[in-house]
């Protein structure tokens, strides 16, 4: 089991801040961190190639967002499909990351780009709800979302270059 | 295809990529963006960024560390030794398997020793002979857990044999439930069923128990059949003051309270 064990020691920070961030509950994390991976075990087949920390990324996301739909009693929602990426941050780039760095990106975001981007991504809410919870106009929600994602990108960019 | 968008719908495509797009929305505008050169390319530019945004959420050494970073481990990798399964029984010995059955198996082993080490960036591990030691490696995992799958899975034959062994013993007192029987025997309650349909994905069977005296029933184990439709199930409870048994349908990792019709509810006099 080495090698699952190399996996695991390289990734579960990863897994388990995901986790935490989205229920904010260490035991609920725990338990989510341990399905990610024991899926990664008995699933391997899932990961399709690309950078795999951006898809364990994915999977613990997705399975968060699970949890918190199931706490808010809400219809479950099918997640919409990963549309597979032909190019995305370059593979380069994206290696030489580190939580650090995206952080410190993200700080530098004005804060009325970086809420809803949280509230979306982490939080699981949709733009109607970041609109309402926010008190902003739809279409600016959106706009903001667009706008911090593209300073985001290029603030990444530049970090490693 | 291309064409002239406007930029509402370039931020619809951000809220996408952030996952936050309402799902009949969302499927819409997925459903365009197949179809869009345009939109492609500024939904793989954001998804990038949006990728990286996970990385934000890791936690350092001293968030997560210590005692509790162990214990997770622990828990992870006790699980992964015991995620074993019945259908393991079926696996082929190993010395009688075809070869050609391992290619997944290399297949996989490959793709995540690649995405190791892509990802750590070890620059001393940038050899060709290092990716194939990775490779073996995960392909020794998986022999490994093969072999303790059919242990586990033999351990488990004999468990089965024991229950079915229950299910005719002499003096066991048995309740006909509809293609099936509830038997009690030794302190303990067996509930045998067959023509089970498999359920579709997130749901499973649970069976509740109504101690003498309760008002309400309490929550027993889950299970599921086996591709014949058949489930052997040993309740944890202890048969003594149990009055009555129950089996519904119920939300993967069940229920504390039954949330449909149950498929039978069983007095056990």
């Amino acid at each position: 089991m080495t090698a699952f064990e190399a996996v695991y020691d390289g990734f579960h920070r990863l897994v388990y801040g995901i986790a935490f961030k989205m229920l904010g509950d260490a035991t609920a994390a725990e338990d989510l961190a341990q399905s990610v991976f024991l899926k990664v075990w008995s699933s391997p087949e899932a990961f399709g190639g690309g950078n795999f920390s951006a898809w364990i990324a994915r999977v613990t996301r997705n399975r968060a967002l699970d949890v918190l739909r199931s706490r808010a009693t809400r219809p479950e929602t099918e997640m919409p499909a990963d549309i597979p990426l032909d190019g995305s941050l370059d593979e380069t780039v994206f290696a030489r990351l580190d939580g650090q760095r995206v952080r410190s990106a993200l700080a530098g975001l004005p804060e009325e780009q970086r809420t809803p981007i949280e509230l979306g991504f982490f939080g699981g809410m949709t733009h109607d709800e970041i609109a309402r919870s926010s008190d902003v106009p739809l279409g600016t929600v959106k706009t903001r979302i667009r706008a911090g994602l593209k300073r985001l990108r290029i603030t990444l960019e530049g970090s490693v270059v | 295809m291309t064409t002239v968008h406007d930029e509402s719908r370039f931020d619809s495509i951000a809220v996408l990529a952030i996952g936050a797009l309402p799902p009949a929305e969302a499927r819409e505008l997925e459903a365009h963006i197949a179809e869009c050169d345009l939109c492609r390319r500024e939904y793989d530019e954001l998804r990038g960024a949006v990728d990286a945004l996970a990385l934000s959420a890791e936690v350092t050494p001293e968030q997560f560390g210590g005692a509790q970073c162990e214990r997770l481990r622990s828990r992870v990798m006790d699980a992964v030794r015991a995620s074993a399964t019945p259908a393991a029984a079926k696996v082929v010995p190993l010395a009688r398997r075809a070869p050609s059955q391992w290619l997944p198996y290399f297949a996989t082993a490959a793709a995540l020793a690649l995405a190791i080490y892509s990802t750590w960036n070890l620059t001393t591990l940038r050899t060709e002979n290092d990716v194939n030691q990775r490779q073996v490696a995960l392909l020794q995992a998986r022999l490994d857990a093969q072999e303790r799958a059919s242990n586990e899975a033999r351990a488990q034959l004999a468990l089965e044999e024991s229950r079915l062994a229950d299910l005719i013993a002499p003096g066991a007192a048995r309740f006909a439930v509809r293609d099936g029987v509830i038997v009690r025997t030794g302190g303990r309650i067996l509930i045998a069923l067959r023509h089970l349909p498999a359920l579709p994905k997130g749901k499973t069977y649970q069976a509740w128990t109504l101690r003498r005296g309760a008002k309400t029933v309490a929550p027993s184990i889950t299970f599921a059949p086996d591709p014949t439709g058949l489930a052997l199930v040993e309740l944890p409870e202890s048969a003594a003051n149990i009055a009555a048994v129950a089996v519904s349908v119920e939300p993967d990792g069940g229920s504390k309270q039954p949330t449909s019709k149950p498929n039978f509810v069983r007095p056990l006099s």
